[in-house]
């Protein structure tokens, strides 16, 4: 994922830019895509199983709390 | 193409379709084909009767259902567990895991989350975006670094092909198609690129398939050669076979197997050419309680696994 960005910020920036600038720009955005794939993990491990909890909680005909926890 | 349609097929399809069956021969009408299989399914039914899911020592699963969509699961298997080892000799070491699971299932969008207790996450989402559009995300993420993997696939049906792009983490790339050739033929091919190990791939695949048998193909560039046939022999019963060469490290793998779907039970057996034999039954006790044996025996390696359970809901 972060090598297929990096390349299409060099297209991108290529035209007007100076070298010095494509570069920094290309490494910066590597930099922040790394960076928000890594959170994105974490928030994806902490975070899946409540989602599903909620969405299925919510859906019709809606379920009760306890049936949540208790074995019948 | 024009020439080889019936002017007649193409204006009155439903009659067309009573007649082709009570005719011996049929007319193909080549504009109305059946929708293929997914790609990565071309070789189900040799699967799902060849490789049970073989387990090794207790395992109990219990999913409890809160209402029609929406379903939490609680499994906990104890037993003797592999772990790769340098010799020929296989260690095994005794371990115990509990699994929590949530479940979501509508027609449109599935979620199915599953968590162990050392802080491993699996989880699966499939959502229809339109009839035709399917977005299938898939992640094994674990608290060890480096370890964790993802995948992203679209997927889009045609009225007789289908067509798939793959995205994975470490610059993973894929896509296939598989196109309807006639009713029963469907041919596909993919492509793949593996930008951390920096290997490229393309494979074509094959099935041809009637009422009572499958056979299946593919060939890939990283030297897979698959081969399966299945034959339903009866309702219940079907025998499946398979073979799998690899033509660049020259490994070559044959099964044979079986698959009785009886009413209560479902007994699956095969044997190898690398000397294991496995048997897989699935008893139907109760309804929503089933009883599960499991065994896998390697003559070869001299590993002997046996494993019974019991699933509930």
């Amino acid at each position: 994922m972060a090598s297929r960005v990096s390349l299409k910020t060099k297209g991108k920036g290529g035209k007007g830019s100076k070298g010095s600038d494509e570069k920094s720009a290309a490494r910066c955005l590597k930099e922040w895509s790394t960076w928000a794939m890594k959170k994105a993990k974490v928030v994806t491990h902490y975070g899946f199983i409540p989602l599903v909890i909620i969405i299925g909680m919510n859906s019709e005909p809606k379920p009760q709390l306890y049936q949540l926890l208790s074995p019948v | 193409m024009a020439g080889l349609v019936h002017p007649a097929t193409t204006t009155i399809p439903a009659e067309a379709s009573k007649t082709a069956h009570t005719k011996a021969e049929e007319k193909t009408d080549y504009m109305n084909l059946p929708c293929p299989i997914p790609f990565e399914e071309l070789q189900r039914e040799a699967l799902m009767s060849l490789k049970p899911e073989t387990f090794e020592g207790l395992r109990f699963d219990f999913t409890k259902g809160l209402n029609q969509k929406f379903s939490l699961s609680h499994s906990a298997s104890m037993g003797p567990t592999e772990i790769p080892s340098q010799s020929a000799e296989t260690i095994k070491i005794p371990t115990a895991h509990y699994e929590f699971g949530a479940n979501f299932i509508d027609p449109n969008l599935m979620l199915i989350g599953r968590v162990l207790t050392d802080g491993r996450l699996n989880a699966r989402v499939k959502w229809d975006l339109t009839d035709n559009l399917t977005v299938k995300a898939n992640a094994q993420l674990t608290n060890e670094p480096h370890m964790s993997h993802g995948m992203f696939n679209f997927d889009y049906k045609g009225k007789d092909y289908r067509s798939q792009f793959q995205m994975g983490n470490g610059a993973l790339f894929g896509a296939s198609y598989i196109q309807s050739v006639t009713p029963h033929l469907f041919l596909g091919g993919e492509v793949f690129w593996a930008g951390q190990h920096r290997k490229s791939g393309l494979g074509y695949a094959a099935r041809y398939e009637t009422d009572k048998m499958v056979a299946a193909g593919q060939v890939a560039s990283t030297g897979m050669v698959a081969l399966s046939y299945v034959q339903k022999v009866s309702e219940k019963v079907s025998l499946a076979s398979d073979f799998m060469y690899n033509y660049i490290t020259k490994d070559v793998t044959s099964s044979a197997g079986y698959d009785y779907i009886l009413r209560q039970c479902r007994l699956r057996g095969k044997i190898d050419s690398n000397g294991c034999t496995t048997a897989y039954l699935e008893e139907r006790l109760n309804m929503g309680l089933n009883f599960i044996l499991s065994a896998e025996i390697d003559h070869r390696k001299k590993d002997y696994k046996f494993g019974f359970g019991l699933t509930v809901g």
